[in-house]
């Protein structure tokens, strides 16, 4: 990887403030070898005061410590500096937490363990966003009276003092300059319109990762976190999701205390679980018996060619998974097809066709529950 | 609803639900089974609901949704009491002609009817053939009550053994009953359930489980799933009786999760018990504790078995242990526990009622009672039959059956599923009971009773057993995990035309080992399709391989569709029907194959009209003339 080019204005171009030593000198080792100047602090206390001393491009912030948090450093980084471009580090279980430093102005978050790739391109882009993340220096009086909480905000900042500036203009201001500085705000107003909106993307994200977790919690409720519960509550997760999200599957290890491992294992074994996104319709034909022998296979061929996947295949717009499965305990109507909750004694490939029409976007059905 | 304190508050009750339902002397019940759901029985339910509206006759006229009737083929299936006029077939649009004509006007619907024996229309159920040889002890109250409905059960006399169980008799007199009975485990093994109860029963500890296995996994079996979802309370019934019997507090329910109605029903069946007590504290008043979870299976046919079952429940992978402990001693959590199949309960109930000597008359010597068979396959009347032990298996097919459609060549009938064998046709006179289908090479199983006709491939159908065993190995053992892989290996080479001489006698060594080495159940018996398919249909298999020719037209690799271009007209009937467009042609002149893009769904056979028959379906391989055109731009 190419080391950044000297940009002038700090001497200091990350300062990382986390209580974990393991990370402060990752953090360091890291940035280091890509010939970035680092400096660390490890609380609160005293990152505040690192910062307000070295004034660097990139502030590293733990969210979680002791004393000051994350939170609290990044709230005051206005006042230090507002070229300062903030990223957080958290933990999962503090999601909800980086939602919140979103909305307070964090640029990108890192969630622990992270790779050293990902440390580098969030740092380099960072870096490159030194001062123009930030609104222009001259902005900074008037949001000192008047903090800003969130972006949008900020945003709305920005534009008042657009429209300042041009009334200004109006008025007889110095036109050359003031060109200037409308240019400046313009680029800054919507470079703030597109954070916006990505912050907002990523917020809904984060938000129904947070959801879901939130189903996990009250699925292992309804099951009483019993360790003996867990294929119970896998198929609730299955039938909620369609499939089985890392994520869920991760936070159903922690509140049961069953090793990932062991999860893994249960969710491998059974057929009734899938770990890759499932379509929104799922057609199974099936392959039983009474249905083989009253010519199943051919069933399939004909559902491949109308579908154009293969069985276990979803297509690529998600809409359709297709599965063979083992008996569906209809023999007497044999070959049976089940599409979502419906099943189909022998289907002709007319019917088929029509049965797969049906399946337009309205209401997918969610499964039981 | 509120508790019943003691046998007298339930026998007020049933005094009480009997007088609702005779209140409503008119009654339609429609199927409400799956395969009944699957023809669109909620939207006859629908239709006959708004017309008995239509005709203020809904305070009146009962409409019941029942549990499964068996003949699923015909389905939906529609009963209109008191005169019984049984419809099958019936549509949403036969509704109102039911209501106007056989309930008001009190007359028959002949195009609805089935014939009976002589060929006139069958006036009720019990003169349909495929009733009349049955016996149907456990099945016929499904077609009598609503399975939601706990009060329709008392009705007909639910929970009376419960009563008698509870207190008339000791436990050991109910273990003693049900052993005298000669009542053998319905799941496949045949063991005494009298004495795997006494087992239990004797086994230390306090804390014992009563499980009820209804993983019915069995491809080509649904008595379990019908049961369930048709009468619930017959499961817990019994269930009840035996815990009581041999001294648990906890019962569990196995089931498959892909039976969604039968989950449902059995959860609303152990909701109404407790409200009514039956479950619970203190049932009915007798000091007896007992109450039972539901636990879905997700999708493992191993774990039907009974250790894998039992790590299942635990929330464990459901794989087999080598079984030094049984589980009768040693089974869920290291207790005691008594694990049976759905069907072995629902007979509890019949033997405390009757007595165990009415049982035993029921049946053969050896193999006493009724036993529900799936009989699927290549058959007229494929649906669920429940026939004394001992009946031939030539009146199950022909009598009960109706013989083959299209008067095709009986091949053979598989029975026991993954672990049971294929009997030819000149076994057909054997009897149907444990030890009769054990000494012919297969076995009673679960209940599967596939007919395969003379367009079945024997080959195939051992491939199609070893594929589903292969893949539904839990991969513990290796004699199992490997043996099955290869053998799967060799018969796809003997189906796809590079068989080799000597692949029957190393199908015959693997099947050797895997019997005398494989951990459970599963892989001792998992040879028995195979060597029963190479003994009974040997030559069938040296022709796949030696004439690389399936004689049956089924192998699809070693078959290949064409068009006869003095025959056909041109009608594009085929054209327009086949799924990868594959079939060339203009309109009105000969049409052809390009056999690159067939997919050989066959689509093209079934539907060339029977006048023409231009298209045949033919063995070996595709001939040169004929080869693929598909490098000319495809048709899309």
């Amino acid at each position: 990887m190419p080391s950044l080019q000297k940009l002038p204005g700090p001497d200091v171009d990350v300062v990382v403030v986390d209580d974990e030593e393991t990370i402060r000198e990752g953090c360091r080792m890291a940035l280091e070898s890509e010939g970035l100047r680092i400096e660390a602090a490890a609380n609160g206390t005293l990152g505040l005061e690192l910062l307000a001393r070295v004034k660097p491009r990139v502030a590293l912030l733990d969210l979680r410590m002791p004393g000051i948090a994350g939170i609290d450093v990044l709230k005051r980084l206005r006042e230090i500096d507002p070229r300062i471009v903030p990223i957080v580090i958290t933990g999962y279980a503090s999601v909800q937490n980086a939602v919140d430093s979103m909305k307070l102005g964090a640029f990108e978050f890192l969630t622990k363990p992270f790779e050293t790739t990902q440390l580098l391109d969030t740092v380099q882009r960072g870096i490159h966003h030194w001062g123009t993340y930030a609104p222009a220096p001259h902005l900074s009086v008037k949001r000192k009276a008047e903090p800003t909480k969130s972006l949008k905000s900020q945003t709305d900042a920005l534009l008042k003092s657009l429209e300042a500036a041009e009334e200004y203009a109006e008025l007889g201001g110095t036109p050359s300059g003031l060109a200037d500085e409308i240019r400046v705000l313009e680029k800054q107003a919507s470079y703030h319109a597109r954070q916006l909106g990505i912050v907002q993307k990523k917020g809904k994200a984060l938000h129904d990762f947070v959801a879901d977790l939130h189903d996990v919690d009250a699925i292992v409720t309804r099951h009483q976190s019993k360790r003996s519960g867990l294929i119970q509550i896998l198929l609730d997760v299955q039938n909620k999701k369609k499939w089985l999200p890392s994520h869920m599957l991760m936070w159903t290890s922690r509140r049961l205390g069953i090793p990932m491992g062991r999860i893994l294992e249960v969710a491998t074994f059974y057929e009734a679980f899938s770990l890759e996104p499932q379509g929104r319709h799922e057609v199974q034909v099936c392959t039983g018996t009474a249905c083989h022998v009253r010519h199943a296979p051919e069933l399939s061929a004909t559902i491949s060619a109308l579908l154009g996947i293969q069985p276990g295949e979803t297509d690529s717009e998600l809409k359709f998974t297709y599965k063979q499965v083992h008996c569906l305990g209809c023999c007497a109507l044999a070959p049976v097809v089940k599409v979502d909750d419906a099943y189909y004694g022998n289907p002709s490939m007319k019917e088929l066709k029509q049965i797969f029409e049906n399946c337009n976007e309205d209401a997918p059905s969610a499964g039981e529950n | 609803m509120s508790r019943l304190a003691n046998p007298e508050a339930l026998a007020s009750l049933r005094l009480k639900a009997r007088k609702n339902r005779d209140a409503k002397p008119q009654c339609i019940s429609v199927c409400g089974g799956t395969g009944c759901r699957a023809a669109k029985a909620s939207g006859c339910i629908k239709a006959l609901k708004d017309s008995l509206a239509r005709h203020h006759l809904s305070d009146t006229v009962e409409l019941r949704e029942t549990g499964c009737y068996g003949l699923c083929e015909r389905g939906p299936i529609v009963v209109v009491s008191p005169r019984e006029y049984c419809y099958f077939g019936v549509k949403a649009s036969d509704a109102d002609e039911i209501v106007e004509l056989s309930v008001i006007a009190a007359q028959p619907i002949e195009r609805l009817m089935v014939k009976d024996g002589h060929g006139a229309s069958a006036s009720s159920l019990d003169k349909i053939p495929f009733y009349q040889g049955q016996h149907r002890l456990l099945l016929d109250a499904n077609t009598q009550i609503d399975p939601r409905s706990i009060d329709d059960y008392i009705a007909i006399g639910g929970y009376a053994a419960l009563e008698r169980a509870l207190f008339h008799m000791r436990p050991e007199e109910i273990v003693d009953c049900v052993t005298r009975s000669g009542l053998r485990g319905r799941g496949g093994g045949g063991f005494s359930t009298g004495r795997k109860w006494e087992t239990t029963r004797n086994a230390p500890g306090d804390v014992k489980y009563v499980l009820v296995n209804a993983d019915e996994g069995d491809p080509g079996a649904y008595m379990d799933r019908s049961l369930l979802e048709g009468n619930p309370h017959s499961i817990l019934e019994g269930l009840i009786i035996g815990a009581y019997a041999i001294g648990a507090q906890q019962g569990y329910i196995y089931v498959r999760q892909e039976y969604p109605l039968a989950v449902q029903n059995t959860l609303r069946a152990i909701e109404r018990a407790r409200d009514y007590g039956l479950l619970g504290h203190d049932i009915l008043g007798s000091g007896f504790n007992f109450d039972v979870e539901v636990h879905r299976g997700a999708g493992a046919f191993v774990s039907g078995e009974s250790s894998a079952l039992i790590a299942a429940i635990e929330g464990r992978v459901g794989q087999p242990r080598s079984k030094y402990i049984h589980s009768s001693v040693s089974g869920l959590w290291e207790r005691p526990s008594c694990l049976n199949n759905v069907e072995t309960w629902a007979n509890i109930r019949h033997i405390i009622n009757n007595g165990a000597d009415w049982f035993a008359n029921i049946g053969t010597k050896a193999s006493t009672g009724t036993k529900v068979f799936s009989l699927v396959g290549k058959i007229q009347n494929s649906g669920l039959v429940e026939i004394p032990m001992g009946m031939p298996l030539r009146k199950v097919v022909y009598d009960i059956g109706g013989g083959l459609p299209g008067n095709k060549h009986l091949k053979a009938v598989q029975t026991g599923g993954p672990s049971g064998g294929f009997l030819p046709e000149s076994m057909l006179d054997l009897p149907v009971d444990f030890d009769g289908l054990w000494n012919a090479g297969s076995m009673m199983g679960s209940g599967g009773m596939i007919v395969m006709d003379e367009d079945s491939c024997m080959v195939d159908a051992a491939r199609f057993y070893v594929d589903f065993l292969a893949h539904e190995s839990c991969g513990q053992c290796l004699p199992c995990r490997e043996g099955l892989r290869e053998m799967l290996h060799i018969l796809n080479r003997i189906v796809t035309g590079d068989g080799r001489e000597g692949d029957i006698e190393l199908l015959e060594e693997i099947c050797d080992t895997l019997e005398a080495t494989a951990l459970c159940a599963l892989g001792t018996s998992a040879p028995n399709p195979v060597r029963s398919a190479i003994k009974h249909f040997r030559s069938e298999f040296e022709t796949h391989i030696r004439e690389k020719r399936c004689p049956s037209l089924a192998c699809m690799s070693l078959i290949h569709y064409s068009i006869d271009g003095e025959l056909c007209n041109g009608c594009s009937v085929c054209r327009k029907n086949c799924p990868p467009n594959a079939i060339l042609g203009e309109p009105k002149k000969p049409h052809r194959i390009d056999q690159g893009l067939c997919v050989k769904c066959g689509n093209c056979f079934t539907l060339c009209p029977p006048k023409i028959r231009a298209i045949s379906k033919r063995d070996g391989n595709v001939p040169a003339t004929e080869q693929s055109i598909s490098m000319s731009p495809r048709a899309v």
